[in-house]
């Protein structure tokens, strides 16, 4: 055996703190065990790697002006995100990466911005908010939009609380349906109807959506009928199944493209026609 | 430079290659079917049915560890063979699904385990009347570092690179006009009938229910991938022996359900019908985009392996036709 050089390596990194966010989803802060900065940018992925369980994509879910300590926000949904869950601060994992194409900021800056987020589409979307926290010049006006299926789904509820405190941020949520039991008195409905209630100036704005697949074409019908058209307008992060993150492997290809390598994040002009893409 | 190989001098040749590669070279099969294995002494079989597995399998295995993993989050890598290998035997199809896998794995970001195997590695061809059936095979146009050509009276040899050349030292010249007696002309690497069906799908013009129609025939083996010298699609595994993992990736296949399928239970690939358009658009459609060559070399392959006929020569034979039927 020799020294590591390649592509497939992991890195060693050391769970900090684990705090919970929903009943299915917890929020783990890491730190790559060197001290060095995981120099990712907003909307990239890492690839985690627990020994036994081989690895899972996930989002980064804090924003690269925030330190070297990195967040990722997971869904216990499977073998290695349940293993994921189970484990202490101060527990070894391995990550490679970051992986992909972030969210493009040069297209974005000077805009006023729609950062459209549905479900766990929050986390990655969470790293561009935090960014546009941290760099209010770049940056026209911003509304974040939410969706989630219920108020137990709602993902970072502190950060919602925080961002609508916030005098430089305009954040909405809204949640498709609440339990009888629930105290939730928020706004109900699919993100679409938040986006009606938005006075907007479509010759200077851009969306970003990220959510899960049945959220996009709605949405992007809205956007188109609130005047967002032409081309470079609306970004997306587009969710698959990478297993290399490097373009290699082939299970995330949407016809020509890789979406860990050539996306996640893709102007909508480029994706639209390409079939199975939304 | 032309050479002109005997027998002796053949068997000269393979003990030079020997002595710095692990030479692999056709063997013939009790099924009369053809195999690249290690050279034992003798000489290969040069001429014959296409080889039964695909070469690139060589450089690309089956299963591969990738490398091993500790509790102490350390990592290790496999050491590179101790002699890297020498395929001898191929032909212009087999050179070129090489030169398609040394195009995706080699092209940033390199694959680090394709070219642990591919680094040093020597290529071997054979054109000239080593067919089937005696039929002349096309010349070799670089893709390889030396060609063996079978002429109607004895083999000759000609070096494409400077090892080729090197290990051709000392052997006879032969004279350019023992090529004469060959048809030396190129042949386009894609038959018309994928050329058709290419443009085809390019153009959009095949019926969604012509894919259902080839889906329902489909028994999701995986065989056709399996074949293939250009599918390059892997998953990992992971096998752990106390504090220790072993981190491998194997070959997968596009024609299983769960290729695609998300923890989230989203699959971009979730029918049949996805997933056989999508084996046949990648190769001839996105991989001509993506790599301005077919993902195709028209080996055949995958027509031997299917089991319900539905390989790429007879899916596109059919597709053909079912568009001049609709008379698109």
């Amino acid at each position: 055996m020799t020294a590591p050089a390649s592509l497939y390596a992991p890195r060693p990194c050391r769970l900090l703190t684990v705090s919970g966010l929903t009943p299915q989803e917890k929020l783990f802060r890491l730190q790559l065990v060197d001290g060095s900065s995981l120099g990712h940018q907003p909307g990239q992925f890492i690839q985690l790697s627990i020994p036994g369980l081989t690895e899972a994509p996930i989002s980064v879910a804090n924003s690269p002006t925030r330190g070297t300590v990195f967040e990722l926000a997971v869904r216990r949904a499977g073998r290695l995100t349940g293993a994921l869950h189970k484990l202490a601060p101060g527990a070894l994992i391995g990550i490679r990466g970051p992986f992909g194409r972030p969210f493009q900021l040069d297209a974005l800056r000077g805009k006023q911005l729609l950062l459209i987020a549905g479900g766990c589409g929050l986390a990655p979307l969470r790293s561009l908010i935090q960014y546009c926290q941290d760099r209010p010049e770049e940056f026209a006006a911003v509304h974040i939009l939410y969706g989630a299926r219920s108020p137990a789904d709602l993902l970072f509820k502190d950060d919602l609380a925080a961002w609508q405190r916030s005098e430089r941020l305009d954040c909405r949520y809204t949640v498709d349906r609440i339990p009888a039991d629930s105290c939730y008195d928020g706004e109900t409905g699919l993100l679409p109807r938040l986006l009606s209630q938005l006075e907007l100036d479509p010759a200077n704005c851009s969306a970003v959506l990220v959510g899960p697949p049945p959220m996009y074409r709605p949405v992007i019908a809205e956007l188109r009928r609130l005047g967002l058209s032409g081309e470079r307008r609306i970004m997306l992060s587009l969710e698959r199944q990478m297993r290399c993150g490097v373009g290699k492997c082939g299970h995330c290809s949407i016809e020509h493209l890789t979406c860990c390598s050539d996306g996640p994040v893709f102007w909508l002009e480029e994706v639209e026609a390409l079939r199975g893409a939304l | 430079m032309l050479k002109r190989l005997e027998e002796k001098d053949f068997l000269c040749l393979l003990e030079r290659i020997a002595e710095r590669w692990q030479l692999l070279v056709p063997q013939r099969m009790s099924d009369g079917s053809r195999l690249l294995l290690p050279w034992q002494g003798g000489l290969p079989v040069l001429a014959g049915p296409p080889l039964q597995r695909k070469p690139t399998e060589v450089f690309f295995p089956q299963l591969e560890l990738l490398l091993e993993l500790d509790d102490a989050g350390g990592v290790a890598l496999p050491n590179p063979p101790e002699k890297p290998p020498a395929l001898l035997g191929l032909d212009h199809l087999d050179l070129a699904g090489i030169a398609f896998l040394d195009r995706f794995f080699l092209s940033p970001p390199t694959d680090d385990a394709y070219l642990r195997r591919r680094r040093g590695a020597l290529l071997v061809g054979v054109s000239g009347l080593a067919g089937a059936q005696g039929e002349t095979l096309p010349p070799l146009e670089g893709e390889c570092d030396l060609e063996l050509i079978l002429a109607p009276d004895g083999l000759l040899a000609h070096p494409h690179t400077a090892r080729g050349t090197e290990l051709l030292e000392g052997f006879a010249e032969a004279a350019p006009d023992k090529l004469a007696a060959l048809d030396r002309n190129a042949t386009e690497l894609l038959p018309e009938i994928l050329l058709k069906a290419a443009r085809l799908l390019q153009e959009e013009r095949v019926p969604e229910d012509f894919w259902e129609e080839i889906a329902a025939r489909c028994i999701a083996c995986g065989g056709c991938n399996f074949a293939c010298p250009t599918c390059s699609c892997f998953g990992v595994q992971d096998r752990t022996f106390g504090k220790r993992t072993e981190r491998s990736r194997l070959w997968d296949s596009c024609q299983l359900d769960a290729f695609m399928r998300e923890a989230s239970g989203h699959n971009p690939l979730g029918t049949e019908t996805l997933r056989t358009r999508r084996r046949i658009y990648h190769k001839l459609v996105a991989d001509p985009l993506r790599w301005g060559e077919p993902g195709c070399v028209a080996c055949g392959r995958c027509d031997r392996a299917c089991p319900t006929g539905i390989g790429m020569f007879a899916l596109c034979e059919e597709l053909v036709r079912t568009c001049d039927r609709h008379g698109s």
